[in-house]
């Protein structure tokens, strides 16, 4: 859907979250005298909805679900619970306006947060009234509730924002629900701070503090540089591949240009997550090889685009993270299919979106083709140069970006 | 180094590995025959020592004074659950058990497990009894229950027992067979103390909330060790693929030239000597190590025939030569952590007295930073004892004594006694084992240094034909 309709739905979702807000905190008011709680809980589900964490997708996960956690330990009830997480979202809703931190992930963030923070307090604080009378120790009974309403609350979020995204920008769910997925070990953390809190509040009174954050603290630490770590090492491959460009022995931008497409490919088809980020070092290293051509003496003897392949995929080999990456760029211009040949030969879709990509680049900008041309001539290689899945997704793709008409 | 040495060496290593394994022998029988610890509950036991020999296991090294290594944290929980009547024995034979890597068993590594037994042991056995004691004395035996600020102030003043017995007997053991006393400065050992007092605190809590709320508190413990392990072993892995990986890069293309190849690495090599030798610290040191990596990339765009070339170089071709300064900063300008050492790497021509030819952060006149003198020394060096297209190797006398030479003028001195000094130490030997004629060293000194570096233009002398040293001794 068009950003303006997942903009309204978000805004109907608010109103129906403020409704429940209010016609829950009535009732709370109304049966017993824990309100003053229940708005802390609110407010401090409000504060932390605005404080996020990068996450090993390259995506956030605001720390809402932490005091979540605990408001369900520590609140009496169902009622009480519903009205501080919903107060809480409305707040966190009003927080995000006021700092105007609408980025335009915001209002699919919103969505898939808020419709999954309700599932887990109605799950968690439904599942702890029910073992109350059971047999199993009272500290069990805390851990057993929220696990449950967490897993509710993972899923939820995953599924909500692959349905969200996918409907916005033309990528595969199946890529969106993977990329959700990863950030699980984030999520964990979160959640045990939560729960530690919660579950030792009453028993250590201030120390629970210590015993929920300081474990966060450092998990956050580690993330943060894991993903700046994450950002440096994809700009430091970006260089080494700009080697032969620098030196004039390739075209200047192609191979920023060809990861570019290549991983709106990889997307649109839907790969995993961690084979896009392949995929994207593959392409932007594919013509890496042509350093070797500061040799004089190759340049006089003459070379093919496979021997580019194979010097390129040797130099990569060195580095022992980049093994796959390697094969991916040796085969970078097998035919998918070969004629005479019964079944097809293996080729890495990795490397068959690459060759794809660059040819297409190539056309149009070194042939100087327009980009109907280029097309063109990729569906006309089809037969068994290039992927006809991947030909139809570059189309897809192209049209997405306006470049091709519909 | 001489063949005397390396027994002394040897025989220092054994005597050591005997000492702190027996040490620990000693320190584990005392525990269980004495009445005054029992072991604890093997249900219990069992988890915790499994966790410790996993992280002993898998430790990923990274110079980041922010992460200390999670074996701290088991420990203290452990020894909070254990309860001070068997915190010291059950942590002491948790330790034990970590000593052996699967590494050093396939290396058939004997010195470092054996040291490692009797250091692991000592450090937890001091620091467990620290807390025991705090947890004991002045404490009724009636009173139910563990006070929890004496588990937090108890579980802090272990890890820096922990840290800093751990530190000691490192350092005893490498004065011993190293013969030398490599004193870091208060702020290094604070910066690694602080991470790991932190952690000592977080596992003591951890073993209160298990007394507080029973066995449900045992999966978030294990939550808190091994996501937040993950999480820290992900963010480690990827900054070593990231070395690797520049590093891989490097090789393959120097490869492919005789007269370069291993010039990076060595010269990473001998920065870090220097560093070391200078007193840098482990963050210090990465930055110079990365600068290192990098300080050749742009020469990688430069035709070979030009590096190879074996006649003077004309001008024009020179200008090209020059130009792979500036290489580095167009390729690497976008990469935010390499920006300090594209710096570095960019002036590692420029000249301590303000001369020679410069990249970009760098006036002309200026004094380059430390860490650009320094890269200049092992460039230096490196290029100076080993074959060119144009001339062999030379000496490492001769190398020190054009260092030396040039020392206030184009090398910092400080750096250039600091390079000599931890050579020496290292007892390895570079460059050509001939020494030159009267007649050679006279027309190098008269000719000058320039001339050597880069596509110095000495070649088509009569330089001294002898053949290079055998590989190089790698460190």
């Amino acid at each position: 859907m068009a950003e303006t309709r997942l903009h309204r739905l978000s805004i109907g979702l608010l109103a129906i979250i403020a409704v429940l807000a209010v016609g829950s905190m009535i009732l709370v008011v109304r049966t017993d005298g824990q309100w003053g709680l229940v708005l802390l809980w609110a407010a401090v589900i409000a504060g932390t909805h605005s404080l996020s964490v990068p996450t090993p997708s390259g995506k956030r996960i605001n720390l809402a679900i932490g005091p979540a956690v605990s408001a369900v330990l520590l609140l009496p009830d169902v009622l009480a619970v519903m009205a501080a997480v919903a107060l809480g979202l409305v707040g966190g809703w009003v927080v995000l306006q006021w700092r105007s931190k609408t980025d335009r992930d915001a209002d699919s963030d919103y969505v898939a947060e808020s419709i999954s923070m309700i599932a887990f307090g109605l799950v968690a604080s439904i599942m702890l009234g029910g073992v109350a009378g059971s047999n199993i120790p009272f500290a069990w009974q805390q851990l057993l509730s929220v696990t449950a309403g967490a897993v509710v609350w993972f899923v939820l979020r995953a599924l909500v924002s692959a349905w969200v995204g996918t409907e916005r920008e033309d990528l595969a769910s199946r890529y969106l629900w993977l990329l959700a997925l990863e950030d699980w070990t984030v999520a964990l953390t979160i959640f045990t701070g939560g729960a530690l809190f919660g579950m030792t509040w009453f028993v250590m009174g201030l120390w629970a503090f210590a015993v929920a954050i300081l474990p966060y603290a450092f998990s956050h630490l580690a993330f943060v540089r894991y993903t700046s770590t994450r950002i440096t090492y994809g700009q430091m491959i970006r260089a080494l591949a700009q080697i032969p460009e620098v030196a004039d022995l390739a075209p200047r931008g192609h191979s920023a240009r060809t990861a570019d497409l290549a991983v709106a490919v990889a997307r649109e088809i839907g790969l995993h997550p961690v084979e896009v980020t392949d995929l994207e070092y593959a392409a932007l290293m594919h013509d890496v090889g042509r350093i070797t051509l500061t040799e004089p003496a190759i340049l006089k003897a003459g070379y093919t685009d496979e021997d580019i392949a194979r010097w390129g995929a040797q130099i990569i080999a060195e580095a022992p993270y980049l093994q796959e990456v390697s094969e991916y760029v040796r085969v970078q211009h097998n035919p998918y299919r070969r004629p005479g040949e019964a079944k097809d030969p293996d080729v890495p879709m990795i490397s068959k979106i690459i060759k794809v990509a660059s040819a297409y680049d190539q056309a149009v900008h070194e042939m100087q083709m327009s980009p109907l041309e280029s097309l063109e001539r990729i569906h006309r290689g089809s037969a068994y140069d290039f992927d006809p899945d991947v030909s139809s997704s570059l189309r897809r793709v192209l049209v997405q970006r306006g470049v091709v008409a519909a | 180094m001489s063949r005397a040495a390396v027994q002394r060496q040897q025989r220092a290593m054994i005597q050591l590995a005997a000492g702190y394994g027996a040490l620990g022998v000693v320190i584990l029988a005392l525990l269980f025959w004495l009445p005054w610890q029992t072991f604890p509950d093997l249900r219990l036991w069992i988890p915790f020592a499994a966790a410790f020999v996993y992280f002993e296991w898998q430790t990923v090294e990274v110079n980041d004074r922010l992460f200390a290594s999670p074996s701290i944290m088991v420990l203290l929980t452990a020894a909070v659950v254990f309860g001070p009547e068997s915190a010291v024995l059950g942590t002491a034979a948790i330790a034990a058990i970590g000593l052996l890597t699967p590494a050093d068993i396939s290396e058939r590594q004997w010195f470092q497990p054996a040291a490692n037994f009797g250091q692991l042991i000592a450090s937890a056995a001091a620091a467990t009894a620290v807390l025991a004691l705090f947890l004991r004395v002045g404490v009724q035996p009636d009173v139910s229950g563990l006070v929890l600020w004496r588990i937090a102030v108890g579980s802090a003043l272990a890890s820096i027992v922990y840290g800093f017995v751990n530190y000691r007997m490192v350092l005893f053991a490498v004065s011993r067979v190293y013969g030398r006393l490599e004193v870091r400065p208060w702020s290094h050992i604070a910066a690694i103390l602080l991470p790991m007092t932190g952690m000592g605190f977080l596992g003591g809590m951890l073993g209160a909330t298990y007394l507080r709320i029973g066995t449900a508190a045992l999966p978030l413990i294990a939550v808190v060790f091994f996501v937040g392990y993950m999480a820290f072993e992900s963010y480690a892995r990827l900054r070593e693929a990231q070395e690797s990986t520049i590093r891989g890069f490097i090789k393959a293309l120097e490869a492919k030239d005789l007269y370069t190849r291993g010039h990076t690495e060595r010269v990473a090599r001998f920065s870090e000597m220097i560093g070391k030798q200078m007193g840098f610290d482990g963050t210090q040191l990465e930055r110079l190590r990365w600068a290192a990596l990098i300080h050749d990339v742009g020469k990688l765009a430069v035709p070979r025939d030009l590096i190879r070339k074996r006649a003077r170089l004309t001008d024009e071709e020179y200008e090209i030569m020059q130009l792979h300064v500036h290489y580095v900063e167009d390729l690497l300008e976008d990469v935010d952590f390499l920006r300090p050492m594209v710096e570095i790497a960019a002036n590692h021509h420029a000249h301590y007295d303000g001369n020679g030819y410069h990249g970009a952060g760098h006036e002309h006149g200026e004094t380059p930073s430390k860490e650009a003198c320094i890269l200049a020394v092992a460039d230096t060096f490196d290029a100076i004892t080993s074959t060119r297209s144009y001339r062999v190797a030379l000496t490492q006398p001769y190398a020190y004594a054009e260092l030396r030479r040039h020392a206030g003028t184009q090398f910092d001195p400080e750096v250039v006694e600091a390079f000599i000094a931890g050579m020496e130490n290292s007892g390895h030997r570079y460059g050509s084992s001939v020494e030159l004629t009267e007649e050679e060293a006279r027309y190098l000194a008269e000719e000058g240094l320039d001339q050597i570096r880069n596509a110095d233009q000495v070649h088509g002398r009569n330089f001294p034909l002898a053949p290079m040293s055998k590989e190089t001794p790698d460190g």
